[in-house]
């Protein structure tokens, strides 16, 4: 067992995110999907690209609905008032990798899904991994001027306050690592939704997790699909990017994992 | 019992357990840390599983830190996050 704590080393950080270029990667574009499908999404493209099925890809994500989406590790009861998220019509979903809920509504946050095999991140720690596949977000957001920087272990941060926070799992000798960036934050709805106890906030020295978060329309005029485009190119740029489209078999396959497991009760109140 | 501990710049670990005969008993481990792989969880549970309701916060950290595999991985938590969580669910009682 190795517990591992969150300093990175720069220069291994920057020599592996540079060895991306030119993987033949491709772009899978924002659609509109219901919440159990995009998580479902997930597993079933990370297990594709372990499997040499699929390139190393990304996927910009988008909601068909709102939903609470919790970490695997996470209590249910403990993190979602169930009562008012069933209320308000918002679902809620487990997905696979660790971390935090986070309340997702149409149009108020941008997600993007990347995955590529393990070999491409193989000497960093998971920790500088984190750093390293959030990196080019955190170049393109300050050449918007928005101040950002990387706050380990998993959050793009910046003066303002908190802007998105990134997951990882592994599976299939494969790496997923999705971030959520908050757009925009209607903080009265996510207070009445989710649950957000003083332990959390031990450590921040403030006392409301709604200030914790600087969602990035405060920080910069550019509407949401401006900033995904960019981020697109930002992406391109760098390391090269095709556009592309889920297969239908891709889609059928992540609909038969929906019924059989992410939109279960049992999976997501396998902690609850 | 509920205990919850945040490690300084770290995640969340929450204890939910009861005791019955001076022991540890149904006891769940939660929070918004990762864990390589997910089956490692069980092996933190089934740790606690029993243990003294006595014992120490080290001595916890210690049934954890036996049970996981050496290729687990913990990030942003500890075995002795784990204990203080326990300890703190102990204590609040």
């Amino acid at each position: 067992m190795s517990v591992e704590t969150a300093v990175g080393r720069q220069g291994a950080i920057d020599a592996t995110v540079a060895s991306w270029r030119g993987l033949g990667w491709q772009l899978l574009p924002e659609e509109p999907l219901a919440p159990a499908l995009n998580v479902a999404l997930d597993e079933i493209l990370t297990r594709r690209v372990g499997a040499g099925e699929r390139p190393p890809t990304v996927r910009f994500w988008s909601w068909a609905a709102p939903a609470v989406i919790i970490g695997r590790f996470q209590s249910v009861r403990n993190e979602v008032r169930e009562e008012a998220a069933t209320a308000r019509g918002v679902a809620i979903v487990r997905r696979m990798t660790g971390g935090g809920a986070m309340f997702v509504q149409p149009d108020a946050a941008i997600t993007y899904s990347i995955y590529l095999p393990e070999r491409y991140v193989e000497g960093l720690s998971f920790a500088e991994s984190y750093a390293a596949l959030d990196s080019w977000v955190v170049a393109t957001f300050q050449a918007l001027g928005v101040d950002a920087w990387y706050a380990p272990l998993n959050d793009i941060t910046s003066a303002e306050g908190k802007i998105g926070g990134a997951a990882q799992a592994r599976r299939a000798r494969a790496v997923l690592h999705h971030t959520t960036i908050a757009y925009q934050m209607d903080t009265e709805e996510l207070v009445q939704i989710l649950r957000i106890g003083q332990e959390k906030l031990s450590d921040k020295g403030i006392a409301s997790a709604a200030k914790r978060v600087s969602p990035l329309r405060r920080q910069t005029d550019l509407p949401r699909a401006a900033i995904v485009e960019r981020l697109i190119d930002g992406f391109r740029d760098r390391f090269g990017l095709a556009d592309t489209a889920l297969t239908p078999e891709e889609r059928a396959a992540a609909e038969a994992l929906v019924a059989e497991q992410y939109g279960t009760a049992a999976w997501t109140h396998d902690l609850p | 019992m509920h205990g919850e501990y945040k490690t300084p710049g770290g995640k969340l670990v929450v204890a939910d357990f009861t005791v019955s005969g001076g022991t540890l008993r149904g006891v769940t481990i939660s929070g918004d840390f990762f864990l390589y792989p997910d089956e490692a969880l069980g092996d933190i549970v089934a740790a606690l599983e029993g243990a003294p309701s006595a014992a120490s916060e080290d001595e916890l950290a210690a049934r954890v830190r036996a049970a996981l595999d050496p290729g687990a991985t913990l990030l942003g938590f500890s075995p002795e996050a784990v204990g203080r969580a326990v300890r703190r669910g102990l204590e609040a009682a």
